[in-house]
């Protein structure tokens, strides 16, 4: 096989789904593993009782009208089938089996929790996460592009914001995040304000530079030659022309703002998956947790092929 | 009657201590098809862009239509030899481009959405003529990216005639097509000039003015009904290159054959003129486009 050479689609399905495969199977084993040892672990308790409860009987043949005796057959015969039900119910908390991410994930958070069985923890959680991800998202964007482009097309623009941008865009997001909590408040607007920010320097800085890059100055200056008002260069000719590279690069601000949403809401958060995520690690149980995980990653995915639907059906001329 | 549409008035530029252009002056009347001619590195392309508007000569004044150029307006049209063209739109909307952004603004674009798409369709059809023109029309629906170098090069072509421009810049526009391609566009030009020819005689303006920067010289001659030479090699030409040769060629109809031979006494001269390091005499001689037409 030559280096670089494509391979056909079906066999680039089929890869791609073995390896997925492969990771549930290396999961079910695992959880699998555990889960047994955890039920031993349980079951090794069982050999002395039912020693102890022969002994008892030997005795009890020998002398039946001892009610202690009775009593003690009683007691033991209690622990046993006690024990016997814990063996049934062990289960691995760390990594939890196929069967317990679904009765004590799934079920857990759609069906009504809480005292008055009225929280219906996926529900809220997405309804907080996905509110504070999309207006941080949409504000974040918008700016970004606004300024991104303004600074490409004016360099007094970009003289004025480059050096701030770019020294903001080296301090990582989540250290940030104490300025926020501390000069916004905990409330609904600071996960906005903090995922605008988070992604603003970076975003801009990407936009103001394929404007600069990616629009030659000679379609510049023969869209004026053509008739064209400052604003039609800006609209018509740099906005039109980046506008792919612009929606690649909110494509790689995604992470990052799923990242910082979810720190924030471990800190500080009281509903959303971050702050769902936290109470079940301080339980040490991972069935919601993981689940979270798995929607969290299939929501990224989805956003990210909505964004590419969008830039290929704006922008049929710039291929894949 | 020979309208003058651009006018170079003592023009003069210089990079740092490169001094490139000196004393430029020349007239060109409307359905000219001139073209410039000179060395490698000579300011060519730097006289191009202070006509163009885009980097203003330090020095003297360039008049489009009688009016000053100080940025690129729509009196100049250009083509640029890698046929720059909107990558976002397909070859009929490239065309139409200028119509749209000449002849309505953003603003009313977005409060008349209905009258644009009225007005939208009217331009282009016109492009599709224009198309049709340099022989493209079934290409209209193509994005550039889908198109030869020589197809790119008709549709930015068609792209800057559509706007009717006072005069239209050619940056050797044909100078990274194959000979075949070369040939078809030469043609083409030579369409356009006959065109001229007929509005002349039918008393109107001449709707296309051309200056074509080209390295060949079978071409300058042959598309072209005057040749203008631009050299640093004259007398003073450490002050920068200015104009040393200015000839009237001879004048081809798009049928006739294709004789390069009857062109070696030009060329001869042109080299001899404009080419040659030794040539530091007068010029004079040289430049008498002007004086033959009287
Ligand atoms: N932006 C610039 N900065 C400094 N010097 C420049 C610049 N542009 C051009 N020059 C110089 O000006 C001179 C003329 O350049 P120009 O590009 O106009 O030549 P040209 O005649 O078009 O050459 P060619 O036939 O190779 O295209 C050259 O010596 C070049 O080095
Ligand atoms: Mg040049």
């Amino acid at each position: 096989m030559l280096v670089g050479q494509p391979i056909p689609l079906t066999q680039r399905i089929l890869l791609g789904a073995t390896c997925i495969l492969l990771l549930i199977g290396a999961y079910t084993i695992w959880s699998e593993t555990l889960s047994y040892r955890k039920r031993e672990e349980v079951a090794n308790k069982l050999p002395p009782l039912k020693s102890e409860l022969q002994t008892i009987e030997a005795q009890l043949a020998s002398n039946p009208d001892d009610s202690d005796l009775v009593q003690a057959k009683q007691d033991l015969q209690d622990r046993i089938s006690r024990v016997e039900r814990d063996v049934l119910a062990a289960k691995d908390r760390r990594v939890p089996t196929w069967k317990t991410l679904y009765t004590d994930g799934l079920l857990r958070v759609t069906e009504g929790q809480g005292l008055k069985k009225n929280e219906y923890w996926l529900w809220e959680d997405s309804k907080a996460t996905a509110s504070r991800l999309i207006s941080g998202m949409l504000a974040g964007v918008v700016l970004s592009l606004g300024l991104g482009i303004l600074m490409g097309a004016y360099s007094p623009i970009e003289a004025f914001f480059l050096p701030t941008l770019s020294f903001l865009a080296k301090i990582p997001p989540t250290a940030m995040l104490v300025v926020f909590f501390i000069l916004v408040g905990v409330g609904e607007d600071m996960y906005v304000t903090m995922i605008v920010f988070g992604m603003l320097p970076t975003l801009a800085i990407a936009v103001f530079q394929s404007a600069k890059k990616d629009v030659p100055e000679s379609l510049i200056y023969k869209a004026y030659t053509l008739g064209g008002s400052d604003a039609e260069l800006i609209w018509n000719v740099i906005f039109k022309q980046i506008l792919p590279r612009m929606i690649d690069a909110v494509r790689l601000q995604l992470g990052p703002a799923m990242v910082l949403l979810v720190a924030a809401e471990w800190m500080v958060a009281g509903e959303g998956f971050g702050y769902r995520l936290r109470l079940f690690y301080q339980r040490t149980d991972m069935s919601v947790p993981y689940l979270y995980l798995m929607i969290l990653g299939v929501a990224g995915l989805t956003m990210d092929y909505m964004l590419i639907f969008f830039r290929r059906y704006l922008c049929p001329w710039f291929g894949e | 009657m020979n309208e003058i549409v651009l006018e170079c008035r003592d023009v003069g530029h210089w990079f740092g201590s490169n001094r490139v252009l000196n004393e430029i002056n020349l007239q060109v009347a409307a359905g000219q098809i001139v073209a410039l001619v000179g060395p490698s590195g000579c300011g060519k392309s730097t006289l191009l862009r202070a006509i163009l508007g885009t980097h203003p000569p330090k020095q003297g004044d360039i008049l489009a239509n009688g009016r000053k150029v100080t940025r690129p307006n729509r009196d100049v049209g250009i083509v640029y030899q890698n046929y720059s063209l909107y990558d976002f739109l397909t070859a009929r909307d490239n065309v139409a481009f200028g119509l749209m952004l000449d002849e309505t603004s953003l603003l009313t674009r977005c409060l008349k959405p209905f009258e644009y798409r009225k007005l939208r369709n009217v331009h282009r059809e016109k492009a599709m003529a224009y198309l049709e023109k340099v022989g493209l029309a079934k290409a209209a629906h193509l994005f550039p990216a889908e198109m030869s170098g020589g197809m790119r090069q008709r549709v930015a072509i068609a792209q800057a005639l559509i706007m009717e421009p006072q005069i239209l810049l050619l940056d050797e526009p044909f100078g990274a097509l194959d000979e075949a391609t070369r040939e078809e566009l030469q043609l083409m030009l030579l369409r356009l000039y006959q065109e001229n020819r007929e509005a002349k005689q039918a008393g109107v303006k001449p709707p296309y003015t051309i200056l074509i920067v080209t390295h060949e010289l079978n071409e300058a001659i042959y598309v072209s009904d005057r040749v203008l030479g631009l050299s640093q090699y004259h007398e003073g030409g450490e002050q920068g290159a200015t104009i040393v040769y200015d000839k009237a060629a001879p004048v081809f109809h798009p049928g006739d054959a294709r004789n390069f031979e009857e062109f070696e006494r030009q060329k001869d001269e042109l080299r001899n003129a404009v080419f040659d390091p030794e040539q530091n005499q007068h010029h004079a001689e040289y430049v008498a486009f002007w004086q033959n037409l009287k």
